[in-house]
Order: C-alpha cells, then sequence, then structure tokens
C-alpha cells in the first residue's frame, strides 16, 4: 500500500511540498481551517481534512490518524519549530519530517543557539556571555570588544532595553537606561554587551543531515534585502560570497560545526550576520525549511523536499559535500499583499485578475488563483518568484522581464516595488546590507505616453457600451459592470 | 463621443471613438491595444481597476449627460470621516469623542494578516465619533473615527 504524508501547513508552501510529495510516489495529504475551504493547496492533494487551526496539534494529529498518514512535513511557520510537537508526533508514531525534538530544543532560542555556537567553536558576534552590571566591568569588555557597541536585555526583545553606544563617555548613562527600560519592560533589568555591526549583510547557509551521521551544506543564500526583519528577496550565490568563494567554505564549515555539536538531521538553516570587513558572526539556526530554499534549489539543483523525505524515512544522503556544486545565479522575490503606498499595509481581499510569467528560466511557487480572496487571517505571502540564469545580471534581467508579465489586480502588491527595486544602482552592483530598504524610497512611474492614454481610454468606452459594440473586436470583459 | 475623463485629482471633457485602435482580447480581462505607429499595449482590467503596460492607474469615463454636479463641492467645511485602507480587525481604539488630536496622531490599531497598523489622523481635529468597537472586523473603505 501506498504511504501517505500529511502537510500540516497552508498556503504555497503546502503547494511546495505536496508537489514534492507526490513527485515521491506518496499519496499527499492536506488539512484545512474554515477560512482555507477553497484554498488553493486542496487542489494539490489526494485526500484533504478539516481542523480548526493549523497551531493545534491535537486535531492535526486527529487528521493523521483518520487519513492513516505515516509521515508528517511540517513546513515553515506554525508548528514547524516546536519541538514538543515533534516529540508529539513521534510518541503517536507519526514521522516527523525534519530534526529531531532534542535538536530543535537545543537550537530553539537564539541563546541557546548562541551558546552552542560558542561550545562547539563557531565564530558569534563578540560579547559577553551573562550579565553585566557594574559599569567598570562594562568599560572593560566594551573596549575590548570596541566601539561601537549595543547593550541589550537578557529577557528581550523587539529593541526594548537596547541602546547604541558610539563611545565611551556614552556608555555609563547607556547602561542605566537599558537597564531601567529592560526592568520595566520584562521584569529583569539584566543586561548584556555585544559588538554592534553596522549594516550587516544577512547571509545563511543550508544544511542537511541524515539519520547516519553525515552532514553537508549547500551553500550560502544572501538575504539582506528586508523590511523589519522580514525578508524581501533572497539570492544564491551572495554577491559578496561570489566575489570571495573561500568564504563559502568557511561558512559551511562554521555551520556544520553548530549543527555536528546538537546532532543534527534532516534540513536546517544557519544564519549569519556579515560585517563590512567580511567576518562572519552566527546569529540562530532555523530548524526547518526556509521560505528561500527555491534558489538553492535551483542553484545546486538538488531537491530538498525530496531530500529531506527519503531523509526522514532513514535513507542515507546520497550525496557527498564534495558533490555539492554551484552553478549559475538564482533571485526570488517574494510577493506580498501589501501596500507599498501605504506603509506596506497588508491587503487582504479579492484577486480580481492574476497573470504569472512563464518562460526561460522561472520559478513560480504560488499559493493564490484568480477570483479568490485573500483572507485577513494569515500571512500576506502570495508567491514566490524565482528566476534562474547563467550569472546575477542575466538573472535581474529575467526577473525584471518576468515582473513584466506579472499582474494582480483587486489588492496591493508589491510588484511595482520589485520593479524599481531591481533598477538601483546599489542592487545591481551587490552593495546591499539589513538597512538597504529603509533608505530606498518608493516611487511608482504611474504616468502614461499619450498613446498609452489614448489605448487606456478605448478600452473604457468599449467597456461601458458592449451592447453597442460596432469595433470588430468586440470586448467580451465583464469589466465595468457594477 | 463626448465623454469626461475622471483621474484621482482631474477631470476633463474628451472626445472618445472606440473603434480607433486595433484591439484584440486575450483573456479575459486582458486586451491588446495596438496603436497607430505600431506601439503594442496590454491592458488588464477589472474590479473596477485599470493595468496599463504594468503600471496601475485610476482612470474612469462618465457621460456628461447623466453626469451630477460633483456631490463633494462645498462640503468639506466640517466633518471628515477616516476610513480603513484595507480590511482588518480593530484590536485598540486610541481616542475617545471630544479629544483633540494632532495630525498624525494614532486613532486605533487595526490588525490583518498577522501585522497591527495604526490608523493615523489626516490632519488636526476633534473626535466627533468613533465607528468601531474593539474586536469589530471592519471592511476596507469602511467609517472609522469621525473628526471635525
Amino acid at each position: 500500500m501506498v504511504q501517505k504524508i500529511l502537510v500540516a501547513n497552508r498556503g504555497e508552501i503546502a503547494v511546495r511540498v505536496l508537489r514534492g510529495i507526490r513527485e515521491a510516489g506518496f499519496t499527499a495529504v492536506a488539512i484545512f481551517t474554515p477560512i482555507d475551504r477553497g484554498a488553493l493547496h486542496l487542489s494539490h492533494a489526494d485526500e484533504a481534512y478539516p481542523v480548526d487551526s493549523y497551531l493545534n496539534p491535537d486535531a492535526i494529529l486527529a487528521a493523521a490518524r483518520r487519513a492513516g498518514a505515516t509521515a508528517l512535513h511540517p513546513g515553515y511557520g506554525f508548528l514547524s519549530e516546536n519541538a514538543d510537537f515533534a516529540q508529539f508526533c513521534a510518541d503517536a508514531g507519526v514521522l516527523f519530517i525534519g530534526p529531531t525534538a532534542h535538536a530543535i530544543r537545543s537550537l530553539g532560542s537564539k541563546t541557546a543557539a548562541r551558546d552552542v555556537a560558542i561550545a562547539a567553536g563557531a565564530p558569534v558576534v563578540p560579547g559577553t556571555d551573562g550579565p553585566v552590571t557594574d559599569i567598570a566591568e562594562a568599560r572593560r569588555v566594551a573596549s575590548q570588544i570596541g566601539y561601537p557597541v549595543l547593550i541589550k536585555a537578557a529577557a528581550g526583545g523587539g529593541g526594548k532595553g537596547m541602546r547604541l553606544v558610539e563611545k565611551e563617555s556614552e556608555l555609563e548613562s547607556a547602561l542605566r537606561d537599558a537597564s531601567s527600560e529592560a526592568e520595566r519592560s520584562f521584569r529583569s533589568g539584566e543586561v548584556y554587551i555585544e559588538k554592534a555591526l553596522i549594516h550587516p549583510r544577512h547571509i545563511e547557509i543550508q544544511i542537511f543531515g541524515d539519520n547516519h551521521g553525515h552532514l553537508i551544506h549547500l551553500g550560502e543564500r544572501e538575504c539582506s534585502i528586508q523590511r523589519r526583519h522580514q525578508k524581501v528577496i533572497e539570492e544564491c550565490p551572495s554577491p559578496l560570497v561570489a566575489r570571495n568563494l573561500p568564504m563559502r567554505h568557511a561558512m559551511g564549515e562554521a555551520a556544520l560545526k553548530v549543527a555536528r555539536a546538537a546532532g543534527y538531521t534532516n534540513a536546517g538553516t544557519a544564519e549569519f550576520l556579515v560585517d563590512a570587513d567580511s567576518n562572519f558572526y552566527f546569529l540562530e539556526m532555523n530548524t526547518r525549511l526556509q521560505v528561500e530554499h527555491p534558489v538553492t534549489e535551483l542553484v545546486t539543483s538538488v531537491d530538498l523536499v525530496q531530500m529531506q523525505i527519503e531523509v526522514a524515512f532513514g535513507a542515507e544522503l546520497q550525496r557527498k559535500q564534495e558533490d555539492i556544486t554551484w552553478r549559475g545565479a538564482a533571485i526570488q522575490c517574494r510577493l506580498y499583499a501589501e501596500d507599498p503606498a501605504n506603509q506596506f499595509f497588508p491587503s487582504p481581499g479579492r484577486i480580481d485578475r492574476l497573470r504569472m510569467p512563464s518562460g526561460p528560466g522561472i520559478r513560480l511557487d504560488s499559493g493564490v488563483y484568480e477570483g479568490w480572496t485573500v483572507p485577513m487571517d494569515y500571512d500576506p505571502l502570495l508567491a514566490k518568484l524565482c528566476v534562474w540564469a547563467e550569472d546575477r545580471p542575466r538573472a535581474i534581467a529575467r526577473m525584471a522581464r518576468a515582473l513584466g508579465e506579472t499582474e494582480i489586480l483587486g489588492i496591493a502588491n508589491n510588484v511595482a516595488f520589485f520593479r524599481q527595486l531591481l533598477q538601483d544602482p546599489d542592487f545591481q552592483s551587490g552593495q546591499i546590507h539589513t538597512g538597504f530598504l529603509k533608505s530606498f524610497e518608493y516611487a511608482p512611474d504611474t504616468t502614461l505616453t499619450e498613446s498609452e492614454l489614448e489605448a487606456a481610454i478605448a478600452i473604457l468606452a468599449s467597456a461601458e457600451a458592449p451592447a453597442a459594440a460596432a469595433a470588430p473586436t468586440a470586448l467580451r470583459s465583464n469589466w465595468g459592470r457594477r | 463621443m463626448k465623454r469626461i475623463l475622471l483621474t484621482p485629482d482631474t477631470e476633463k471633457e474628451i472626445d472618445v471613438d472606440p473603434s480607433s485602435a486595433e484591439r484584440h482580447d486575450l483573456e479575459t480581462g486582458t486586451t491588446l491595444v495596438l496603436d497607430k505607429v505600431g506601439k503594442v499595449h496590454k491592458i488588464t482590467h477589472g474590479g473596477g481597476r485599470l493595468l496599463v503596460n504594468g503600471k496601475e492607474v485610476r482612470l474612469s469615463l462618465a457621460d456628461p449627460r447623466n453626469r451630477r454636479r460633483s456631490a463633494n463641492a462645498g462640503n468639506d467645511s466640517g466633518r471628515r470621516d477616516v476610513k480603513a485602507a484595507m480590511p482588518g480587525k480593530v484590536i485598540k481604539v486610541l481616542v475617545e469623542p471630544g479629544q483633540t488630536v494632532e495630525a498624525a496622531a494614532g486613532l486605533l490599531i487595526l490588525e490583518a494578516m498577522k501585522m497591527q497598523n495604526e490608523v493615523r489622523s489626516p490632519g488636526p481635529g476633534t473626535v466627533a465619533a468613533v465607528r468601531v468597537a474593539v474586536g469589530d472586523t471592519v471592511a476596507s473603505g469602511q467609517v472609522l473615527v469621525t473628526l471635525e
């Protein structure tokens, strides 16, 4: 009997994984919430079962039992990095396609991952190991790691209790302010000191391990184009690493050190920050398949989802490190339902028109279709548009062409934003960092030439009176019906 | 035929000949227009919106015979409605009736797609009414707050 695999996710990643499951010869099982009754991912499944939430482990396992699924793929987000859920699946006899609960737990928090990395000898952002309380110690540490430094709340996040200190004279008051803010926000005034990286790049390494002790890396992805810590464009190779290939090997080795120390299996991603002098520092491990995995697949010709399934069922990795090669350049644009002209406000709603690109070098991972209403309840990722070409300039040109073919009407979206971004000279030359989008100003081109305006008017006029269409090519469109 | 061409901030009377250019329908909602000098224009339309060679523009035609005088004329003195730019759920209301607000002051917080967004005052004024409550789901264009 053919075994079944359940995908505990929705949207484009559910579509991606369900496709992989069918390609691997398994029966594809989907789940869906009431809101997702008409969602695209169901059309890629052989069976589908209702759940109340993609975050409810009991409902998901009940669906798996009902389907008789032997394995479960969590996708990304939702429960994918929840160690208890991975354990819950294992205890229920359902194979969790991902790392073990133990590995997820030991790398789960940034601080835990940092400790593992330090013990394994991977470089981390220089700073204090524990909290700093008195100013004398703070002065000593700060001058040792070099200004500027960041004071961060040990219990914190979201910028609360954080201070950037440019020089020693500012240190004492910043320490006091950060500590009292941390006390107010997190009921713990403990702060630590870290080297401040100005305009770092975000570069990550894809790793992969089997259950037989083999671990390999599949090179890097550059994800420096982000807004509010949300990645927007990803590419492989990194324009920086492409000019300095020994970095790929060094970063790969550092990622594997952390993975080995945690007994890592299946797919994972080690995130690094890279400073202006190309020094790299381990940040955290994402213990799942990444949103941006397609760019690695396009450049290495490795199907990461297939490999995840094979390895989870106990197969040995078929590729050794020396078998992994990188060819050409791939770029991914995340098409979001958001309004770049209005503070990137999310824009759920009905997709009235959807034209997606095709042709040479295009890969589209979409979770939507024309006529579907994008719900307000989930994240705004509509589709991932990826291109591959022989080199980065050709990949940029291909992406520009593909975006020119892309048309979305009915909901605000960032297609025009990408068209402009690809023309930016700093982006084209690869001079990018995580602050890039802060200084990028979106100015959409909405001016029409005279003949464009005439053409638009002709369309509006025909749509207005389809019955009176004397023109030989009568419009069949329903535009204008209210 | 005579028409009025409307854009968000202009209107002008024009002469329209719908059969002047060569047109071919592709899929529903997309039409190619070949102009006199050989340029190809791709126009996609739906839901009352228009993409002209990929550029989203707001254009519409009105028949001068059925056109009423602009309803907004002279109506600008008193109350101003702040509307939801996007659908969402009201997470927090930051103002109450009678309160004076500065331009760009936060009025309420809407959440959609796991993101919270502050709706700000378009200008200085006094809150005349708050039309929604915490927990309400609002549609795009729905009035949230009335200022005066």
